[in-house]
């Protein structure tokens, strides 16, 4: 069965009669293919929500800048409003996939789909992300933190729909970036990715380090973020910086890579996002 | 008027752009049936069920096949080694045990899910040490026993190995002994994956008497040839018609699902259509070989290569195909492009529980250059010789000989070669700075000689039709090549040119698309039949133009007085008049390529002695890697090519850039890599075929050495350039990074512990 709705309330209560069984789809890039390749079950009701247009775009606040769960990767790879507050937003989304995969996979649809790899959920966790969850009972707001649970699992129950995505402005002096390792130069899912950021005041004021495809979901290395408070990005500090990083990861080996060498990629990658910030900021 | 070296578009490119352009997938039938093979889960085993009534009483199933139904007899490409469908052992993952014919592919697919097969699994043999360690279980108990194809050279083989070449010439030890340093190196190299756009199918039908296949395939003769061997009736009882192709590169030489589809149809008296989804096909697809090679050299201090140890083991898979052939490139190239005063060469195919392996462009040209290439470099360094420098010193020069005893006498186009590429990319100047490195290597490539013909017909609107068996497998060979000689043959535009598709029943025999041999081979049958058919042709315009014979030429659509095209009459009005003066203008050429002289005691087990119409090839490849992520960036690639004559430039680029790309992706990220027997990348997704983002735009040097014999002077193309494309990067990320890279492909993780290892 295929319900295509228009509107939240019309998908809350779509939701509601087909019970949990029922799955949200909007762009499908994930969700068809798991029904083909059967880890998602085929006979399932499908709820399209591609179409709510309340759901999606992109609405700078004076405090956070909300982000319908429905933008496209391509609408956020295009946003102005992002490409000058959360570049690292704009650099996850144009590394998904190809430009195909782009132009109709969601944000929502990347982070409900909770890929240890998905590229989003790094720059999620760490701009400290809030998740608008939506069910015909009421609303409830949860921390990126919060929302990733495992491989696949989220704290998103039956019946609600992730409507937006609510991200803190970067206070003055933030640099961000988010870095993706893949085989080939595009159309790769993440061996590895960083998003960094560090708020330069003279000193970095403060650091954020978060990861995505070395865990099971998303995760940040406060060790590390830490060690960086206070310094100028000197080698050394970015050294031991990516050291914690590098004993903090518990990545799996796959048919991508093994777990040593997304190891021993991790603190490159921390040199190459912290030297990349010394030579713009600091 | 000249159709030879004009750009002009290929024949086949508007219906292939706009989707008109049919493929053997594409093929049907009214009231066609939907056939689909159960294949074995396990890699090595014993059957021990296998019950498909369920499956054979289920609604809109018309037949049920397995080993039961099918000729007991086995068969094969050189030796008979292969069931028809598994029957008591299981020798590979993916291997055909049973199959459903149904009215819709739905319906196939639920039957074969409701045939209970059960296999009492045992270890697979599933490399090539553990095929050949003292003890092996064998994949071929009762190898001796097989028969080899009619007419095929005995060879050795035992054990585990389906194909042993031996080289042992006196004094090689004695050469080692005398030499200042001796380097051994040690090559390992994955399978490759053809991955054409198409997936394997066929569709046959049955007269009662006789089977019609339609099928996207490189030889349709070849395909008549092993699936009448397969069902155990003489040849010209099966009809083959060759759709367009929607790519090959070698994995569509040898039988694929014809022989199944045929059986199908002669069970059921209908049209059946069988297709390969793409994961049975990446997994039972003959890929290019997986293989390890040793080569041990002593050199002198002065840089002359005195003696050589070279050992080459290929992985077979479960069933020999043409792998025993393939043996004899070891021998082909071990002495070849640089000189060696002595050299013993062993090379094996041997069998393992995995999917049997085969033809892909290139063949084991690819990791042999690969292996004696780096391998070079490895010298160079150990005498301290720059390493162009040790290649210009032993390079083969007009009149040297390889190690088969086959005299060069145009060697001297290598030396041009080097020459030429050092105008563009000068080697002291490529590939300097940190984590940047530059890589050279050369081939001797030969043009693939077997037989050829093409029936070539002066219509009457003064159009040339071509019928050739000859396929068109993407390259152009036929939709540029074939097609401008016969342009160029009567002086026509390309467009005045059309060819037919293949079809066994109304054209001669043809050895398919392979080994560069289309343009060149049946390029000269096109030319032996406008040869004589021109013969007539000028016989009748003399009459209409009252000048003798001798006196006239072809033109730009005429026959003209030889001298002054004023005094013409066009082909169209010939053609006609030659209805009325015996019949049509029609003639077939055919053609082989003779085989160079060579020494038939060179080596045991030289199946494949010589390289025909060979061509010469330098490749330099700058690279720079990453220090983060450890990948490799081709940043610039320079190949320097003889092709005899260019018939159409943009096919020569294109073939060149193509493969190219294909080697990148060879010497970087593809691989099929099994555990226990089974594959482990088993999806495109997960394959990792180079994307156009990372292929450098290739520079191309293009020589010209007309062939005396023609077309137009026109050579092998397609083939070769893949051949020294892994080894042109491997030896510049070695240079790169200071490792000494032994494994392909060169993926991140060798590179980052190449990093590691240079700065502890």
């Amino acid at each position: 069965m295929f319900r295509a709705v228009t509107t939240v309330d019309a998908a809350l209560r779509a939701l509601d009669e087909l019970g949990p069984g029922a799955q949200v789809i909007a762009g499908g890039t994930d969700v068809m293919i798991q029904r083909m390749t059967g880890s998602l079950s085929k006979s399932e009701p499908l709820v399209h929500i591609g179409r709510i247009s309340e759901m999606r775009g992109v609405s700078l606040g004076s405090e956070s800048i909300t982000i319908g769960a429905l933008s496209t990767h391509r609408d956020i790879r295009t946003d102005p409003i992002l490409a000058a507050h959360l570049p690292s937003f704009v650099q996850a989304s144009s590394t998904v996939g190809g430009w195909q995969t782009q132009e109709v996979g969601t944000i929502g649809g990347n982070v409900c789909n909770a890929s240890p790899a998905a590229d989003l959920g790094a720059p999620l966790l760490m701009a400290q992300a809030t998740l608008v969850l939506v069910s015909s009972g009421g609303e409830r707001r949860l921390q990126a933190a919060d929302f990733f649970l495992g491989r696949r699992q989220t704290a998103l129950e039956f019946g609600e729909l992730l409507t937006a995505i609510e991200v803190p402005i970067p206070a003055p002096g933030s640099w961000e970036t988010y870095i993706k390792i893949g085989r080939r130069s595009a159309m790769e899912v993440a061996i590895v990715g960083l998003a960094a950021r560090f708020v330069v005041d003279g000193a970095v004021s403060a650091a954020r380090l978060a990861f995505c495809s070395v865990a099971p979901r998303p995760m940040r290395v406060p060790d590390a973020e830490v060690s960086l408070v206070g310094t100028m990005l000197e080698d050394e500090a970015i050294a031991a910086a990516g050291r914690l990083c590098a004993s903090a990861v518990s990545p799996i080996d796959d048919q991508r890579a093994t777990a040593s060498y997304r190891t021993s990629v991790v603190p490159r990658l921390v040199r190459q996002a912290a030297e990349a910030c010394r030579s713009e900021l600091v | 008027m000249t159709a030879i070296g004009a750009r002009s578009p290929r024949s086949d490119a508007e219906a292939k752009v706009r989707g008109l352009a049919n493929y053997g997938v594409d093929y049907s039938e009214t009231g066609m049936l939907h056939a689909r093979l159960l294949r074995s889960p396990a890699a090595a085993g014993r059957i021990t069920r296998l019950d498909v009534e369920v499956a054979g009483r289920m609604p809109g199933v018309y037949a049920v096949a397995t080993a039961a139904e099918a000729p007991p007899h086995r068969s094969g490409l050189i030796l008979m080694d292969t069931p028809f469908f598994a029957d008591d052992v299981v020798r590979y993952e993916g291997e055909p045990i049973a199959m459903v014919v149904a009215e819709s592919e739905r319906l196939a697919d639920d039957a074969v899910s409701s045939i209970v097969l059960e296999i009492e699994e045992s270890t697979p043999v599933s490399d090539v040490g553990q095929a050949l360690a003292p003890g092996a279980v064998l994949v071929h108990p009762d190898l001796e026993t097989y028969q080899s194809v009619p007419g095929a050279a005995p060879w050795p083989r035992s054990g585990n190995a389906g194909g042993i070449l031996t080289s042992d010439p006196e004094g090689v030890d004695g050469a080692f002994a005398a030499a200042d340093v001796v380097v051994e190196d040690v090559y390992v190299v994955p399978r490759q994956y053809q991955a054409y756009l198409e997936p394997k199918s066929a569709t046959a039908s049955y007269d009662g008497h006789r089977w019609t296949i339609h099928v996207s395939h490189q030889f349709p003769h070849n395909v008549r040839t092993r699936v009448a061997q397969a069902l155990g009736v003489e040849l010209s009882r099966v009809r083959v018609v060759g759709e367009h192709i929607g790519g090959a590169f070698g994995a569509r030489l040898d039988l694929g699902l014809e022989q199944f589809a045929a059986l199908g149809a002669s069970m059921t008296g209908r049209t059946v259509k069988l297709v390969n989804n793409r994961s049975e096909d990446l997994i039972s697809c003959m890929s290019r070989e997986n293989a390890t090679i040793r080569v041990r050299s002593g050199v002198m201090k002065d840089g002359r290569i005195v003696a050589r140890d070279f050992e080459c083991l290929m992985d077979g898979g479960a069933y020999a195909g043409d792998t025993p052939y393939l043996t004899s490139i070891a021998l082909l190239m071990a002495g070849s492009v640089y000189r060696v005063d002595t050299a013993r060469v062993v090379a094996k195919s041997v069998y393992t529980n995995t999917a049997p392996t085969g033809a892909f462009r290139g063949v084991s040209g690819t990791y042999i250059c690969f292996a004696i290439e780096r391998h070079m470099d490895q010298l160079a360094h150990a005498i301290g010789m720059d390493r162009r420098e040790f290649r210009l010193l032993n390079l083969f020069e007009s009149g040297d000989a390889m190690l088969n005893g086959q005299v060069l006498d145009d060697a001297d186009i290598l030396s041009e070669a080097f020459d030429r590429v050092e105008e563009v990319a000068p080697w002291a100047e490529t590939g300097t700075g940190m984590l940047r490195g530059v890589g050279i290597a050369s081939a001797i490539w030969l043009t693939n000689p077997l037989a050829g013909s093409a029936t070539v017909t002066l219509h009457e609107d003064g159009h040339i039709g071509v019928s050739t068996a000859a396929t068109e497998n993407g390259s152009g060979a036929v939709a540029m090549g074939v097609r401008q000689i016969a342009a160029g043959e009567f002086d026509v535009a390309a467009e005045d040119v059309f060819i037919t598709l293949p079809d066994t029943d109304s054209q001669a025999y043809d050895a398919g698309s392979q080994g560069s041999r289309t343009t060149h081979v049946v390029g000269m049958a096109v030319h032996n039949a406008a040869t004589q058919m021109k013969t007539r042709l000028f016989d009748i315009a003399s009459g209409l133009l009252n000048l003798l014979p001798e006196d006239l030429e072809l033109r730009g659509g005429n026959v003209c007085m030889r001298g002054d095209a004023s005094v013409s009459v066009p082909l169209a009005e010939v053609a006609g008049a030659a209805l009325r003066s015996g019949g049509p203008l029609s003639a077939t050429g055919s053609y082989s390529v003779p085989l160079p002289k060579w020494d038939p005691d060179a080596a045991d087990g030289l199946l494949f002695p010589a390289f025909p119409v060979p061509t010469y090839h330098v490749h330099l490849a700058e690279v720079e890697v990453d220090p983060v992520d450890g990948r490799v960036r081709v940043t610039r690639y320079v190949v320097a090519q003889e092709v005899g004559r260019m018939i159409n430039p943009d096919g020569v680029y294109g073939q060149i850039q193509g493969g190219v790309a294909q080697g990148v992706g060879y010497a970087l990220w593809e691989g099929l890599e099994n555990v226990e027997g089974r594959y482990t990348r088993r999806t495109l997704e997960s394959y990792g075929l180079p994307l156009a983002v990372d292929i450098p735009d290739v520079e191309m040097i293009v020589l010209e050495h007309p062939h005396e014999a023609g077309p137009f002077g026109a050579k092998g193309v397609a083939e070769p350039p893949i051949v020294p494309v892994a080894a042109a990067i491997a030896n510049a990320v070695a240079d790169a990074t200071g490792a000494n890279i032994v494994r392909l492909p060169i993926d991140p993780e060798q590179v980052l512990n190449a990093l590691d290892m240079r700065d502890s």
